[in-house]
């Protein structure tokens, strides 16, 4: 698989980006399938290499809960960064809309690799912050743009 | 004693006489101020015991979209608010912040 473009590699030679690499496993989900649902335990982070993964949450809708879209994944990018941050628990449903390839990191593989390289794991350690810091931001806009509309809303 | 009988009943003819045409002058009246009111009306449904309210009336203007149209809807909500989001991530500005979407859902 190449490695350029991977938000996980940002930053790192060829030869540390294979190492790292190496240390996956390929996963394929048919379209429909489910990666891991909310709640369950993390300790895999998944590099998406073919497909798009959907990040899922339950909202009410009538009087079901329906899994509703809150975020798209596609090549190139990583979910499953609970996977690396305590309690290790999914927070969202992620599933395949579509047939999807990926490569699956396991934690203790990866936290090992970087305590023996640690120049590796700081910069897999920022890629991973700059992941979980750029969905902050994205989702404090959305935030932001809901509660103008509630406010647009309740002063019309 | 025969006077003061016939003084009473001319008095009492007098005052129902006197209601009849109070009534019949401040009908129109009355009539107008409901016809000017007409939101002032209550109506009572018929009690539907059990019923769910969005359910009992088919007369409801409330419009229920089905559910696969309205997750369509908010999964291109979604589409289009990330893709929002991620452009005022780009280049933060007030105008990009606030910027309009298509979305059905807003609009």
């Amino acid at each position: 698989m190449q490695t350029n473009g991977a938000d996980l590699f940002a930053g790192l030679s060829p030869l540390d980006s294979a190492a790292v690499l190496a240390l996956g496993t390929p996963l394929s989900l048919a379209a429909g399938a489910v990666l891991f649902g909310l709640g369950s335990d993390a300790d895999c982070l998944y590099l998406i290499r073919r497909g798009r993964i959907a990040l899922m949450l339950p909202m009410q809708l009538g009087d079901r809960d329906e899994d509703v879209l809150i975020e798209e994944r596609v090549p190139g990018q990583t979910v499953g960064w609970s996977a690396l941050i305590p309690p290790h628990r999914f927070t969202l449903t992620a599933t395949a809309p579509l047939p999807t390839e990926l490569t699956v990191f396991r934690r203790d593989a990866l936290f090992a690799h970087c305590a023996q390289h640690p120049d590796v794991g700081y910069v897999i350690g920022m890629n991973v912050a700059a992941v979980i810091g750029q969905r902050l931001q994205v989702f404090q806009t959305m935030w932001l743009r809901e509660m103008q509309r509630v406010v647009n809303h309740a002063r019309a | 004693m025969e006077m003061f009988l016939m003084g009473l009943c001319l008095s009492f003819f007098g005052v129902v006489v006197s209601g009849i045409l109070f009534a019949a002058a401040t009908r129109e009246e009355r009539e107008r101020e409901t016809a000017r009111r007409p939101e002032e009306r209550v109506v009572l449904d018929a009690p539907q015991f059990f019923v769910s309210p969005l359910t009992a009336s088919p007369a409801s203007p409330v419009v229920r979209v089905p559910l696969e149209v309205l997750l369509l809807q908010i999964e291109r909500h979604v589409r289009l608010e990330q893709a929002a989001a991620e452009s005022f991530h780009e280049f933060p500005t007030v105008e990009a912040l606030h910027v309009q979407t298509l979305s059905p859902l807003v609009h």
